[in-house]
């Protein structure tokens, strides 16, 4: 380029720039946060817009809006949210007046029948391509195992599939759950799970918002390659005290929360209770665990330092533990769980930069114990995360809205392996990882909006650096119409040594010399619509990549001695499909459908390779993949009293592989044993029957004595008892062999009480 | 709008079937022979697989008439000396002549079927090794005591490090001699009793233990070894690549690991032609009692 090009470019970015400071110094802005009514609790995603005009926007995660450029005048402003009566409010601008407009909405009660005349811009934010909100009310009323839990509730939502009944691991949109970044207020959690897998450590008494974003994520986001799931606990009430305690058959939970002088607290805990139904047990059958529970803990507390500064300081705790000695001179012994804490600093440094920083600490531990006839096998699992990391939002005018942010940390895994007292396995790994990014939400017209966005990612063990562009597109070709479609490019520095029928011996390990990052592209194309009001119909379809997929190889029985590279596997894989989504909001009856077709497919070398053909590995199906799936979930609202809820799940049987011969070694010299051989054709390549499961919940509110409000809620899993196949056992002790199925959860009612005070 | 409803419904028709399709069953060789180092010539089985569908007894499947012959070679594997089979019964084929297999040598089993079809595969038998330490002649079951076994190291033809597997072998196997641990296994009618009477570790890395000075290496048996009180031979078997990948993909295969329940793969043989085992191991022997931990003692009555 020449100096006179140079020189032009100057010209007209000053040009840009000093009209827009013209412009703005006439123009007036309106900002402030928007919170609950009843409780102060901020809410994310919420809508704000000039009534009668396309001028909008949305509340950012900490609650926070603005809405720069507006010509001075008098307005009616309009804000709204999902489960909250409309706001309107006539307000008059002078030229370059900034407006500090904090609004509380207030929670629509029951109002049966009520059509929300919406603003243009209603859930626009929430309906973005690739996300998906669950909202904690609906998590509640779900037909549960147990307890409600939040990732089997994003179970049923397109492009969202189960493992089985007894997993609530998230497999989304063909990846494995370690390629869905999870984190509760800003902080990645490693091993989101309770009862080894069977519901989330998430507890739905805690939690404020939950937001998934199954594919295409902005790049605000980065380290994993599928989908980011983030979660947000309640700040407690800022109002009043408030409490709530639930008794279930075998877990049971109780939250406070209440204000404080310029602040608010919350406290949440649950705890499984378990123990009457295993002394019981232990009387009558063998082989029960002495004991069995799980235990979490969340808090928040906030502090409200003044109207641009805000302070909070958020908690987990869980556990799981396990002792079961399960025959004679032998036992299990399982403890591990999460802990996170997380303090960040919302600062508004102006009508136009909104800020948030965070200072985050993770910790997963599991140690696994095993003890064989006085051989013990022993585990040692730590990661300690800490890390630093801020966003800020610039909004230099209406059409411009820039983000930018860091994330910065120091990670440290720590794996020791022993049998027999003798160290097997010993690795610690301490790397620092970093990444910057930057995006522009840019409205083009009003039709158009584009989001382009760099991340930048670095990762110290191996020293790796990529490039993460990210790209996406909006058009709206009429008020009801949106079509969308995104692009991004994904790294992963992290993997997860895993099982997807138990996760108490879950263990993460990192790239390193030899190791390099995963990385994945990721197309998604969608069009969001309103048929009718109260209504929506979405349809995405996704097509994402994956390489250099690093994973334990199944193949070794013993690591020690070896490289690290050398206990990995190298592989790649694909997933494409098309989710549709259709959705009523209105009336006694809401409730959505969500279809999903879908393939995934993945390949390794030397697996699924045939056998007179060693060495030319064929894609494959996982387990998890699955072609069809259709999820109902309906509720019917019978009087004030009682309402129902039924959630429907109709899916393709899970690929498994067939055996299609066997034979024996009879001569093996180390074993007395005849070693029985399975021969197999593809992998995976047949399929399970089709699985299907209708659930029921039913609630009655009440009083508790005149003391608070209260709740029976009555819940049948599995109506009418589906014997769901899990997988195929082929008992090779039989001849000619026997398959047996083994079957997932029968029929399965359970019983609540929750009193609110 | 019409034709762009039919393409759309056709093409999620086509992409809703599963091009992904089973294999049909095909039968193939097995073979299955073993060398150690320093020992004879074994036998060779030659028989076939048979469909999952169907019981299987290794006299239904066996191939006769078949030519058998293993090959010494050469590093550049050209043949340095060639041993004849004969078929002693059916799918069974034991050497013409006696001959000891030397360690460090590269071996080849080759077979031609009485149909003409080549089924070859090839061992390096791992370098031999001996125990350099005496055992005592009892050891207290589940004392801090354990079996240490220190033995010389074991060369491969690679860099890589040993892979060992420990055989208990116990010459009092009764039911009154079993060690808790696996007397609940045999009184829960799980196990057969006679299961136990060769007992295994499975594979344990060279890497679980360090060098001596010496470069001898010491092993500590695990308790778990032992089924049965009393006296035990306790074998240290060093194995060849053929042998690892066997057994390490038979544990996979049987379930335990980080693939998903019921996603099974196949057995990694290494063997042309057919599927089977042509593995070798360098081997040693020693001998212990093992004694209860409270009388009636054993030991002391042999």
């Amino acid at each position: 380029m020449t100096v006179q090009g140079v020189k032009r470019i100057i010209i007209l970015l000053g040009l840009i720039l000093s009209a827009q400071l013209t412009y703005g110094q006439q123009s007036a802005s309106i900002n402030g946060y928007i919170t609950d009514a009843q409780t102060g609790e901020t809410l994310i995603s919420a809508n704000i817009a000039f009534k009668d005009s396309r001028k909008g926007t949305s509340s950012n995660t900490s609650g926070y809006f603005t809405l720069t450029d507006i010509n001075p005048g008098t307005y009616t402003i309009v804000a709204t949210y999902v489960g909250y009566q409309r706001y309107e409010q006539k307000i008059t601008l002078e030229p370059g007046e900034s407006l500090r407009l904090d609004i509380e909405l207030k929670p629509e009660g029951f109002q049966l029948g009520e059509v929300v005349v919406e603003s243009e811009r209603e859930k626009e934010e929430q309906r973005d391509i690739g996300i998906a909100q669950m909202q904690t009310k609906l998590i509640k009323e779900l037909p549960s195992v147990l307890q409600s839990d939040v990732f089997r509730s994003l179970q049923l939502l397109p492009g969202v599939k189960a493992a089985s009944d007894f997993s609530s691991g998230l497999y989304i949109r063909g990846g494995s759950p370690d390629q869905t970044l999870i984190l509760l207020d800003r902080t990645t959690v490693y091993n989101p799970s309770h009862f080894f897998g069977f519901f989330s450590t998430f507890n739905p008494d805690a939690v404020k918002d939950v937001r998934l974003y199954k594919g295409g994520y902005p790049a605000k986001y980065g380290g994993r390659l599928g989908s980011v799931l983030t979660i947000f606990n309640k700040d407690g009430n800022r109002n009043e005290f408030q409490g709530s305690v639930t008794a279930g058959l075998l877990s049971s939970r109780a939250s406070i929360e209440g204000p404080f002088k310029k602040g608010s607290y919350m406290f949440a805990v649950r705890r499984s209770t378990l123990e009457p139904v295993l002394a019981i047990l232990q009387n009558t059958t063998d082989n029960i665990p002495d004991s069995f529970y799980f235990l979490d803990v969340n808090g928040k507390v906030n502090y409200d330092a003044n109207a641009n500064n805000k302070l909070s300081l958020a908690f987990y705790t869980g556990t799981d533990n396990l002792k079961f000695p399960f025959s004679t001179d032998a036992g299990i012994d399982l403890n591990y769980g999460n802990q996170t804490l997380s303090s960040t600093w919302t600062h508004i440094f102006s009508e136009k930069v909104f800020s948030n920083f965070t200072v985050t600490g993770s910790r997963y531990f599991n140690y696994p114990s095993i003890n064989l006839a006085s051989t013990p096998i022993d585990r040692s699992n730590n990661i300690y995360d800490f890390s630093l990391k801020g966003d800020i939002e610039y909004l230099p005018n209406e059409d411009h809205e820039i983000s930018t942010g860091f994330w910065v940390g120091n990670l440290t895994l720590k794996l020791q392996d022993s049998f027999d007292g003798e160290d097997t396995f010993s690795s610690r790994i301490q790397t620092q990882y970093g990444s910057w990014y930057v995006q522009d939400k840019w409205d083009i017209s009003d039709q158009w909006t584009a989001t382009p966005g760099l991340r930048v990612a670095g990762f110290s063990e191996g020293e790796y650096l990529r490039l993460e562009p990210r790209m996406s597109l909006e058009y709206r070709p009429t008020e009801r119409i949106r079509l969308q479609g995104a692009y991004g490019r994904y790294n992963q520095f992290l993997t997860l040594i895993s099982n997807e029928a138990f996760t108490g011996f879950d263990v993460w390990l990192t790239t390193d010399n030899g190791v390099p990052p995963a990385y994945g592209n990721q197309y998604v194309v969608g069009a969001k619509t309103i048929p009718w009001e109260g209504y929506g119909l979405d349809l995405e379809l996704y097509y994402r990549s994956m390489n250099d997929l690093f994973e334990l190889d199944p193949f070794i029985s013993d690591q020690a001695g070896l490289p690290y590279n050398e206990i990995f596997r190298f592989g790649e894989g694909y997933a494409y499909g098309a989710e549709l989504y259709f959705e009523r909001q209105v009336g006694r009856l809401t409730g959505f459908a969500g279809y999903t077709f879908g393939v995934t497919r993945r390949k390794f070398p030397n697996f699924n390779d045939p056998i007179s053909n060693q060495g030319t590995a064929r894609y494959y199906p996982p387990k998890y993949d699955r072609i069809h799936d259709l999820n109902i979930v309906l509720q019917y609202d019978i009087s004030n009293r009682w309402s129902t809820t039924v959630t429907f799940n109709y899916a393709t049987g899970q690929a498994y592989t067939k055996p299609l011969g066997r034979t024996t070694a009879f001569d093996v010299p180390t074993s007395g044993l005849s070693f029985d051989q399975l021969v197999v054709g593809r992998v995976n390549a047949s399929r399970l029957p089709d699985y299907n499961r209708l659930d029921f919940s039913f609630s009655r509110q009440g009083t508790f004595f005149g003391m608070g409000e209260a709740e029976w809620q009555f819940q049948i899993i599995n109506a009418y008892s589906r014997r769901n196949v899990w997988f195929y056992n082929y008992d090779l002790d039989e001849n000619p062999a026997e398959r047996e199925a083994i079957t997932l959860l029968p029929i399965l009612p359970t019983i609540s009480y929750t009193i609110d005070f | 709008m019409t034709k762009l409803i039919t393409i759309l419904s056709l093409l999620v028709v086509l992409a809703g079937c599963d091009l992904y399709e089973q294999d049909e069953y095909q039968e193939y060789y097995v073979v299955e022979s073993y060398l150690v180092a320093n020992g004879n010539l074994q036998q060779v089985r030659l028989s076939t697989t048979s469909p999952i569908e169907e019981a299987y007894r290794f006299e239904d499947n066996t191939v006769s008439g078949a030519t058998v012959e293993i090959q010494r070679l050469n590093p550049d594997s050209s043949i340095t000396e060639r041993y004849q089979y004969q078929e002693q019964r059916p799918g069974i084929y034991t050497p013409v002549n006696n001959t000891t297999i030397q360690e460090k040598q590269l071996y080849r089993l080759q077979i031609t079927t009485s149909g003409g079809d080549e089924i070859s595969s090839t061992t390096y038998v791992p370098g031999d090794f001996k125990t350099v330490n005496d055992l005592d002649p009892s050891y207290v079951y589940q004392s801090e005591q354990q079996v240490q076994i220190t033995t010389t190291p074991s060369s491969y033809i690679t860099e890589r490090q040993t892979y060992f597997v420990f055989t208990i072998s116990a010459l009092q196997p009764n039911s009154l001699n079993l060690t808790p641990f696996y007397a609940d296994q045999v009184d829960d009618d799980e196990t057969d009793i006679e299961e136990f009477y060769v007992n295994s570790s499975g594979i344990v890395n060279e890497g679980n233990f360090e060098r001596n000075s010496d470069q001898t290496i010491t092993l500590r048996l695990p308790w778990l070894g032992v089924a049965f009180y009393g006296s035990n031979n306790i074998i240290v078997n060093a194995i060849d690549d053929n042998f690892y990948d066997f057994l390490r993909s038979h544990d996979t295969q049987s379930g335990g690991t980080t693939l998903s329940p019921g996603e099974i793969q196949n057995i990694r043989y290494n063997v042309d032609g057919g599927i089977g085992i042509f593995g070798s191991m360098a081997s040693d022997t020693v001998n212990t009692c093992i004694e209860r931990p409270q009388p009636p003692l054993i030991c002391s009555q042999n």
